[in-house]
């Protein structure tokens, strides 16, 4: 057996293998749904679902969003088990939990909707409003705090137009203040739907917003 | 019985030490159980011997020697050759710790809370917490929420327990309430505006809450806890016949709460027979004897009454005799009527008449307890009796042949509401026996006031043939006395000689001896629980 090469910079740099467009990463194909065979049943609820188009008034669930509810309920023992995946799968589809999402929902689950209620709200990633285009998540914890996360926010918020937690008046922007991201390395960390801005100094936020803005007019946008 | 934490009899036993006494216990008693056995009352929130324990409270912590932290007391189960400290000094810092973390936002309203002197939080901060806080952030502010039915909440109180919340998920099995949110914003809530209306058990919340946050809207800022009196009885609500706590002040009900009992309620009562209690506090209430049909009516003494109504018992000696009766009334004051009119002569009627409802109220949780048909307490034990009922659904009517009766008629209880002035106009002796007075009795012979069951002694049947006891809450206005005393001397004197009983005792003692069905039970041996009727009623069907 050959011996690989031993590579380790030492730091998480561009070593070039990971020079991947997100397309490269995700697929094309992907961002427009699930994967065509419908996948194992353990990723049914995974990664595209942040990317499918939203609709409010969409049903809950029909076409192969059924199917990977039946997927999802086949996965758990049980139906509370099953009701974070399908949570998502309605948050996915109409793009915020309504107080008539959680009551469908838990029809569907056969659980009150009370309870319900209970799970939805204890998670900030279930959107209890309506969110504009991009949710511009920004974290101000710890160590984003030490590199000026508070400035990033004040500065997304000008750029956007809006109040922290409100949507811009033209639905693209809601910016809200995060919990740790998970990328404490790279602060200031910002989440805009499902992607990661890593490094982010106020200066950076007028180019994030105008490559936003542009990606909504050349209907690149995710 | 899975839910009230025993084990059967028989049962493998533990022994195992706390704060250095030996204590044996059966296998499966956790150690908050063993503690209260062996006499050491630990704090918990979370823990109601009726519900689930999550053990998320934290303040039953206690140290068990060999464990690497402290234990849950609640949920940590007793073994062989345990040595448990309550109070050693890292049990009580960490309960200060938790107490003190409870106090963050909780805004120490004291002054205007319901809970105040019953308090659990007041309790185990009085007995182990900190002095004074240190906290110097402002506290959250939620405000209250009306929940519906009578349930008022009050967000800032909340210890987040989920007592009620499981409460509603295991035993009223109506999952109706949650904890919204999360960390400081968590509230209990129910699906947006759903709240309680229509859930017919919700009221225990309220009971189980061990603060302030879930409260009463009729007991809202009614009375303070230490004013007052507790009286163990039996709800008057329906034949179910929940025990329950009369809870008074000022000679008025203020409310009633239901006090344990594994057989019957548990530890729940419905929310009818919790609204219930106003009938209690009616005035208007006959409060002297008096002698004379209609117009020559005029106030006698009970001396003066008892004597004059023996003499007219004795002159109508052998003449046919109708009872009205009343399933609110005493078992032992309905068997001394039912004797009176035997000794007097040929009973041809003995009939009550009571509401029903619809259909029953079960609670899915503990089966045992229901809203039953029958609205009135000792439905059974005027059956048990002799009586039969007699009228609607809604206790009118069905006195028809009652009413025209020429020979000797009793009423006890039954306020005719429904009848018509001339009721009892033919009757040769018309005795009225009741706590108000009614337009149909304008032609009794005598109106002799007795007291209601809240303000005597004495016992009822339930549904399940349990007889039960049940204690004076209420001072009896006036003059008015037990029907059981008043019959109880006229019998006496009847039968020539017989010592009246002169206690509920004594009373209950003679109907033992009278009654095969209560041969066998004695007053002291039915206790605050009550016991079964020694033969079940034929015909009743056992419950």
């Amino acid at each position: 057996m050959s011996e690989a090469p031993f590579r380790n910079p030492g730091w998480a740099g561009n070593t070039g293998e990971f020079d991947l467009a997100e397309a490269d990463v995700r697929g094309v194909v992907a961002s427009d749904g699930p994967p065509a065979d419908g996948g194992h049943p353990s990723v049914a609820p995974s990664l595209p679902y942040m990317l499918a188009a939203k609709d409010p008034a969409a049903p809950l669930f029909e076409g192969p969003h059924l199917e990977r509810f039946e997927k999802i309920k086949s996965r758990y023992p049980t139906a509370r088990a099953a009701l974070l995946p399908a949570l998502n799968l309605a948050q996915e589809l109409r793009g915020f939990l309504s107080p008539e999402t959680m009551d469908e929902v838990a029809a569907l689950l056969g659980l009150s909707n009370a309870y319900v209620r209970g799970v939805a709200t204890f998670y900030t990633m279930y959107n209890k409003r309506p969110v504009g285009r991009f949710l511009v998540q920004v974290c101000t914890n710890i160590s984003c705090n030490l590199r000026g996360a508070e400035d990033v926010l004040a500065a997304f918020l000008a750029h956007a137009g809006t109040e922290l937690g409100e949507t811009s008046e033209d639905g693209t922007f809601t910016v809200v203040e995060a919990e740790c991201l998970a990328a404490c390395g790279f602060p200031t960390c910002v989440q805009i739907n499902s992607r990661y801005f890593e490094d982010v100094g106020p200066a950076d936020v007028p180019g994030i917003v105008d490559r936003l803005q542009g990606e909504l007019q050349s209907g690149a946008a995710v | 019985m899975p839910d009230n934490g025993r084990s059967p009899a028989g049962a493998a036993t533990v022994t195992l030490t706390i704060d250095d006494r030996e204590v044996t216990v059966p296998k499966g008693t956790s150690l908050l159980e063993a503690a209260a056995l062996q006499g050491t009352a630990l704090p918990h929130y979370c823990y109601h011997p009726g519900l689930s324990a999550p053990a998320q409270c934290r303040i039953c912590l206690v140290e068990v020697e060999g464990a690497p932290k402290l234990q849950p007391s609640c949920v940590t189960m007793a073994q062989d050759g345990q040595v448990v400290k309550t109070d050693s000094p890292e049990a009580l810092k960490m309960r200060k710790g938790v107490l003190e973390f409870y106090l963050v936002n909780h805004p120490l309203d004291c002054p205007i809370c319901d809970m105040s002197g019953e308090c659990k939080l007041q309790d185990y901060v009085f007995a182990e917490g900190r002095e004074h806080g240190r906290g110097r952030e402002p506290k959250r502010v939620f405000g209250r929420d009306d929940f519906g039915g009578d349930v008022l909440y009050y967000g800032d109180r909340c210890v987040m327990c989920t007592r009620c919340v499981r409460f509603m998920d295991e035993v009223a099995r109506d999952s109706r309430l949650t904890v919204v949110e999360r960390g400081s914003r968590a509230v209990i809530d129910t699906f947006f505006d759903e709240g309680l209306e229509g859930a017919s058990f919700a009221g225990n919340v309220v009971d189980i809450c061990p603060v302030g946050a879930l409260v009463s809207k009729d007991f809202l800022h009614k009375a303070r806890a230490w004013d007052l009196d507790s009286t163990p009885s039996v709800c008057p609500g329906c034949s179910q016949g929940c025990n329950i706590e009369l809870h008074t002040r000022d000679n008025l009900v203020q409310r009633l709460k239901p006090r344990e009992n594994a057989e019957v309620n548990g530890h729940w009562m419905c929310d009818f027979g919790r609204a219930n209690y106003e009938g209690l506090n009616r005035g208007g209430r006959l409060e002297a004897p008096a002698a004379g049909r209609g117009a020559k009516r005029r106030p006698a003494g009970w001396d003066e009454a008892l004597g004059q109504l023996f003499a007219r018992l004795q002159a109508a000696a052998g003449a046919d005799v109708k009872i009205v009766g009343s399933a609110e009334w005493s078992c032992e004051g309905l068997a001394a009527l039912a004797a009176v009119g035997a000794e007097t002569g040929e009973v041809s009627a003995r009939v009550f008449r009571s509401r029903c409802a619809a259909d029953e109220d079960r609670l899915p949780g503990f089966p045992a307890l229901a809203r039953r048909r029958d609205l009135a307490p000792n439905v059974d034990g005027a059956r048990t009796l002799g009586f039969s009922r007699v009228g609607g659904e809604d206790a009118a009517g069905g006195l028809e042949e009652v009413a025209a009766h020429d020979g000797v008629l009793f009423v006890l209880g039954d306020d005719l509401a429904d009848q018509e002035a001339a009721f009892g106009e033919a009757a040769s002796l018309f005795v009225y026996m009741g706590a108000h007075g009614s337009e149909a009795a304008a032609n009794a012979d005598f109106v002799l006031p007795v007291t209601t069951f809240a303000e005597q002694e004495g016992t009822f049947v339930n549904v399940q043939q349990r007889v039960q006891r049940f204690w004076p809450g209420l001072r009896a206005p006036g003059e008015a006395r037990p029907a059981w005393l008043v019959l109880g001397a006229l019998l006496a004197a009847l039968r020539g000689g017989e010592a009246a009983p002169a206690s509920a005792a004594a009373a209950f003692s003679w109907l033992a001896g009278e009654r095969a069905a209560f041969a066998g039970l004695s007053y002291e041996g039915l206790g605050a629980e009550g016991a079964p009727l020694a033969a079940p009623a034929g015909g009743n069907g056992a419950a």
